[in-house]
């Protein structure tokens, strides 16, 4: 009664739900129409089974950053942190293999321990402290650039990576499919699991749709915006992780570009079968999404600032469709 | 009567008149044909049972909402398109239940946010729009200065803001929902002098609410909605509330009666001890024993909300100490009071009860989700017994809507308060506290929340009550406690329980007799 923000258009039954049906398509229709037309523009080298594997190899890290991030937008919050947290965790897990000597899974596990640590981090600022997310996790995130020239001085950790490492990243498993598209599938489905099926999911879920109600059905709400952000937190490590092995260094800001597409991918998400509600499998096509765009950009030698215009344009298109979804369903 | 420029000349030809208004949401059908008429200076009463489409009606009018069919007539004008800024423009104003100010801006910014002001030198002359709107509020009886901030104002002086904005507006139809919901019995009675000071300057009142006597108290003609349609209008001799009740339920209903208390235990599940937390609760000492419904009365701002809050982990007490079955009892947080097995159903049920865009199952759920797992200790959850758990508690308290997926926001104020109840009937705990349930329902879920309150009780369950309607307590209630200035002031029970003597206690000891 107190949203008196705008009037609904006057519309038909029939054409409202037309409109719900086309926002919550919208995206799918869209990621089909990009694959039919860069199909018939370039018959010979987008349609190939081993140019999907591709596009799905080089999705698979920011599907794993942007399914974090669904988390802590689920319960309510921005986590600004991941690109930053990501680079310092390629470059840190680098050097820990290079320069400390430990071995491989010790310094992926001491990555995603401190993915968790920064999650914590972040989740107490914003909980205990009151403060903004947006905010909280930019100035965490400023901070982990200071740390990440701290540890590498800025210099790029390159000699010396062992072949095993590499091989995280390049190696392939099952039928040949590259591991971080597996690693991908794990997350994904692990993501998937959670939110939907597990109580804690529908607590997480409750917390983003109304923290004072789920405080009052006795959810601890805190604890679960914290949770959001260790999760967040620590797929950014991983991702932060598979790319340093994937380009066989560790640099910083190497991984800095991955927040945007990430917004972008769980914003289309929203917009995904459901009515401006963030979720898993939603924030899988929206990569799919712009990871094909990008890819379509490549094989037709689209200048590079067009990247950059079409990410920014997908971004908007993104929260638009979101919220468009969300005026539909009020309505 | 000067302060009034507006005073229109009362005639038989109506203000506003709604010929045949339909919507449809989705698949449901809100309004299936509305039609009704405010003559100027008329007051104008329109009731029916939640979902009944009184919301949907007023937010039509309001130009919130687009109607799909039907007219709407201003001074016998058709109205082609409507929206909140055109709306006003006619001369109709909406004071809402929940409402909306903005909290940085003083009493006088707000009572001119949105209207063109009077400007000086470029500069808008809030001297002179002082000095124009004054008389207006001192009429109406607003007493906080008008430089005041809005921050912190009881809801009775809101209410007078609200009609004084709209007065400056020169509305000549005022739409009050709920009005008196949360005002005391003092401040309605101010209210209504109000109400008939403006009708006396030819401003007409479209009333909606659904405490009968007010209607009749203060109505010329009543509107009645009933499953989104207008099923009478009623006025002079026929205007009575047996007729009223009936038109609203569409049959005769008898009085709902107390069963005799005979599930009262001895054991005393919670009890609380000197508890106190300054300045709002002092010195609070109660026991509530199983399968008691006990009653907590008294006026709005006595402190009952801020005890139900320290027995449910909300805030901390700093004084005194609870236990539960009979051991210390001093929960920090709360989730750790439902861990501990006690329940609140929240007076605010849309902000603090629901998450409105989520499935009626999945409010159901949410405080009893370990049951839904599908093994003991194992995290997952059987979407099966989900299922079968929400219909049940659905068909228990028969909760009208089309589905268990339904966002719970698209059901009606009874079924949404419903669904509250209904998540604590899965997760039985060993205390419900329930804080003003049937605030904003109508009489017929009215009579079904409370047969559930009682049905609860009868099955060993402890359940406090707190209520602002005198009439509620002895209704509902095995025992009442009275609560003035943050004490218990008073006990009532058996003979002595009814609603005199709760308005008396509730009263006497707030002017200071005790």
């Amino acid at each position: 009664m107190t949203d008196l923000s705008g009037s609904t258009r006057r519309l038909s039954p029939a054409a409202k739900v037309g409109l719900g049906v086309f926002a919550r398509f919208a995206t799918i229709f869209g990621l089909i129409l990009m694959i039919v037309v860069f199909s018939i523009l370039s018959p010979e080298a987008f349609p190939t089974f081993s140019n999907f594997i591709n596009v799905l190899n080089q999705a698979s890290l920011a599907m794993i950053i942007a399914g974090g991030l669904t988390l802590a937008v689920i319960v309510g919050e921005l986590d600004l942190s991941i690109g930053y947290a990501a680079s310092l965790h390629g470059v840190l897990v680098t050097g820990l293999i290079v320069q400390t000597r430990l071995p491989i899974a010790i310094a992926i596990a001491v990555v995603l321990g401190l993915g968790a640590a920064i999650g914590v981090v972040n989740g107490l600022i914003v909980t205990k402290l009151k403060v903004n997310s947006v905010i909280a996790t930019l100035g965490v995130g400023t901070i982990i650039v200071g740390l990440s020239f701290a540890y590498s001085a800025g210099v790029p950790i390159v000699a010396g990576v062992p072949e095993s490492f590499l091989q995280l990243a390049l190696g392939r498993w099952l039928f040949g499919i590259p591991n971080p598209i597996i690693i991908m599938a794990l997350v994904v489905a692990g993501l998937w699991v959670l939110v939907e099926r597990t109580a804690i999911g529908q607590e997480i879920q409750a917390v983003g749709g109304n923290p004072a109600a789920a405080l009052l059905a006795g959810v601890a709400v805190d604890r679960i915006k914290i949770l959001g952000f260790v999760i967040s937190g620590m797929c950014a490590a991983l991702t932060g992780a598979l790319l340093a092995s994937r380009l066989g260094s560790g640099t910083t800001s190497a991984a800095d570009s991955y927040l945007l597409t990430a917004f972008a991918a769980v914003f289309l998400g929203s917009a995904t079968l459901r009515d401006g509600e963030f979720h898993v499998l939603g924030t899988f096509i929206g990569t799919l999404i712009i990871v094909f765009g990008f890819n379509g950009l490549n094989i037709f030698g689209a200048p590079t600032f067009s990247q950059y215009i079409f990410q920014g344009a997908i971004l908007i298109v993104a929260v638009g469709l979101s919220s468009l979804g969300r005026i539909l369903a009020e309505s | 009567m000067s302060a009034f420029a507006h005073a229109g000349t009362p005639s038989a030809s109506p203000f506003v008149s709604v010929k045949g208004l339909t919507k449809t949401f989705g698949g449901a059908q809100a309004l299936k044909g509305v039609s009704l008429s405010v003559l100027p200076g008329e007051a104008h009463g329109l009731v029916g049972a939640n979902g009944a489409g009184k919301s949907t009606f007023i937010r039509i009018l309001a130009g919130l909402t687009q109607p799909d069919g039907g007219e709407i007539l201003v001074d016998g004008r058709p109205l082609t398109s409507n929206d909140p800024h055109r709306a006003n423009e006619l001369g109709m104003s909406f004071i809402h239940q929940e409402l909306a100010f903005v909290a940085s801006m003083s009493v006088l910014e707000n009572i001119m946010l949105g209207l063109p002001k009077r400007t000086r030198l470029g500069f808008v002359d809030w001297p002179t729009i002082a000095r124009d709107v004054k008389p207006i509020a001192d009429r109406v009886g607003v007493t906080a200065p008008l430089n005041a901030g809005v921050r912190g104002l009881s809801t009775a002086e809101n209410w007078l803001i609200n009609i004084t904005r709209a007065l400056v507006r020169k509305a000549r139809l005022i739409v009050m929902d709920e009005p008196t919901a949360a005002l005391s019995t003092a401040e309605s009675v101010r209210l209504f002098d109000i109400i008939r000071d403006l009708r006396t300057s030819g401003v007409s009142v479209l009333y909606v609410s659904h405490r009968l006597d007010e209607i009749l108290e203060l109505c010329q003609r009543v509107t009645v909605f009933r499953d989104g349609q207008s099923v009478a209008e009623l006025d002079g001799a026929q205007l009575t509330r047996q007729g009223l009740v009936e038109a609203i339920v569409g049959r005769s209903i008898e009085q709902a009666k107390k069963p005799a208390s005979l599930s009262i235990g001895e054991r005393v599940v919670l009890s609380a001890r000197g508890l106190s937390r300054l300045p709002k609760v002092k010195d609070v000492a109660f026991d509530l024993r199983q399968g008691e419904v006990l009653g907590l009365g008294g006026l709005v701002g006595a402190g009952r909300s801020e005890l139900a809050r320290l027995l449910f982990g909300a805030d901390r007490p700093d004084g005194g100490r609870m236990t539960l079955d009979g051991k210390p009892f001093a929960p920090r947080s709360c989730a750790e009071a439902v861990a501990a097995r006690i329940g609140l159903v929240p007076e605010e049920r849309r902000s603090e009860g629901l998450i409105l865009s989520k499935s009626v199952a999945f409010n159901l759920a949410l405080a009893n989700l370990g049951a839904l797992v599908i093994a003991q200790g194992l995290p997952l959850i059987s979407p099966r017994r989900w299922r079968a758990t929400t219909e049940k508690t659905m068909r228990d308290l028969m909760i009208k809507a089309s589905g268990i997926d339904t966002p719970v926001g698209h059901l009606s104020g009874g079924n949404q308060q419903k669904v509250v109840i209904g998540r604590w009937l899965q997760a039985m705990p060993k205390v419900l506290i329930l804080d003003e349930p049937t605030r904003g329902v109508d009489v017929g879920s009215r009579a079904e929340i409370h047969r559930l309150v009682r049905e609860l009780a009868s099955k060993g369950m402890a359940v406090l009550v707190i209520s602002s309607e005198p009439e509620e307590l002895p209704d509902l209630c095995d025992r009442v406690l009275i609560m003035a200035e943050g004490r218990i002031v008073a006990e009532l029970s058996g003979e002595a329980l009814t609603r005199d003597r709760v308005i008396a206690a509730s009263y006497a000891e707030a002017s200071g007799f005790a």
